[in-house]
């Protein structure tokens, strides 16, 4: 179980980086902003995952509540 | 420099919370649109850190609650100054409407489905490497009809990617269909071989840059 939370840990941290650079409106300003260090954003990531996951929490719990 | 988080429709308030480097959050209206943004310190050539994608993610989901529709902007892009951001939102305001309505009283969720086995060897003959290939599309379009068809159901669009043994999938679900969507993405998890997460409910990031 803890082996399946880590997964879900992962992924959702793949997720989140994934749409954070690669999804969303362009809006075309000129300056590039570099992410060559894309590894390591997602290594140093997974430090701060605690916040992305007790938004998490808060979104399921709210969303609970919603649909009850 | 300046960051945008996205363009936001009905916002109530701005969130309790600074932006990139700290900098407070303004709201802008441009060309009959409202842009979410701050003033960034960082230097052109600075490199995104994990901080600034955290804290870019953050704002745009705390927009996401306080507004009626928003479309999250991509990170990786910054403007010079108010001028070049208005020239640019300007030329692409129609199409920024459109998307707007596209999302609105929507969100998104994901999925990842990947394979829990390794990929069989690498077959030794043409033949073989061709029904190795052949039965890898069987299981994906399997995976397809299994897991993607029965969420994009209840999903008002969707992108569909297939890398190597698994489905990378993004589904835009209206508010009022989220906890039927949520029970089916439930009733998926972990069948059929493969590891499946589903992910959300997330800011529209997918379906932001416009109907495809």
């Amino acid at each position: 179980m803890s082996g399946n939370d880590a997964l879900r840990h992962d992924v959702t941290l793949l997720e989140l980086v994934d749409r954070v650079l690669n999804k969303g409106v362009v809006l075309s300003g000129d300056i590039m902003l570099s992410v060559a260090d894309v590894d390591l954003v997602y290594v140093g990531l997974r430090v701060l995952l605690t916040s992305v996951a007790t938004l998490d929490e808060q979104r399921e719990l709210a969303a609970g509540g919603r649909s009850a | 420099m300046i960051h945008v988080y996205g363009v936001v429709d009905g916002l109530r308030e701005l969130p309790p919370l600074a932006g990139v480097d700290e900098a407070p959050l303004e709201r802008r209206r441009v060309a009959g649109l409202e842009l979410v943004l701050s003033k960034a310190m960082t230097p052109p050539s600075a490199e995104v850190s994990r901080e600034t994608v955290l804290r870019h993610a953050q704002v745009v989901e705390e927009l996401m609650h306080r507004s009626a529709a928003i479309l999250p902007a991509q990170l990786g892009r910054a403007f010079r100054d108010e001028d070049q951001l208005a020239t640019a939102v300007e030329e692409q305001a129609a199409q920024l409407e459109r998307s707007l309505e596209r999302v609105r009283g929507c969100v998104e969720f994901g999925l990842r489905a990947t394979a829990d086995a390794a990929e069989p060897p690498e077959a030794d003959t043409g033949a073989g490497y061709m029904r190795a290939r052949l039965e890898q599309t069987r299981r994906q379009d399997d995976l397809v009809e299994r897991l993607h068809e029965p969420l994009a159901r209840l999903a008002r669009a969707t992108t569909l990617q297939r890398p190597p043994g698994g489905l990378i999938g993004a589904y835009l679900v209206a508010q009022d269909d989220v906890a039927e969507f949520e029970a089916a993405a439930a009733g998926l998890e972990g069948a059929f071989g493969v590891t499946v997460v589903c992910t959300g409910p997330w800011p529209p990031y997918s379906f932001a840059a416009g109907a495809s």
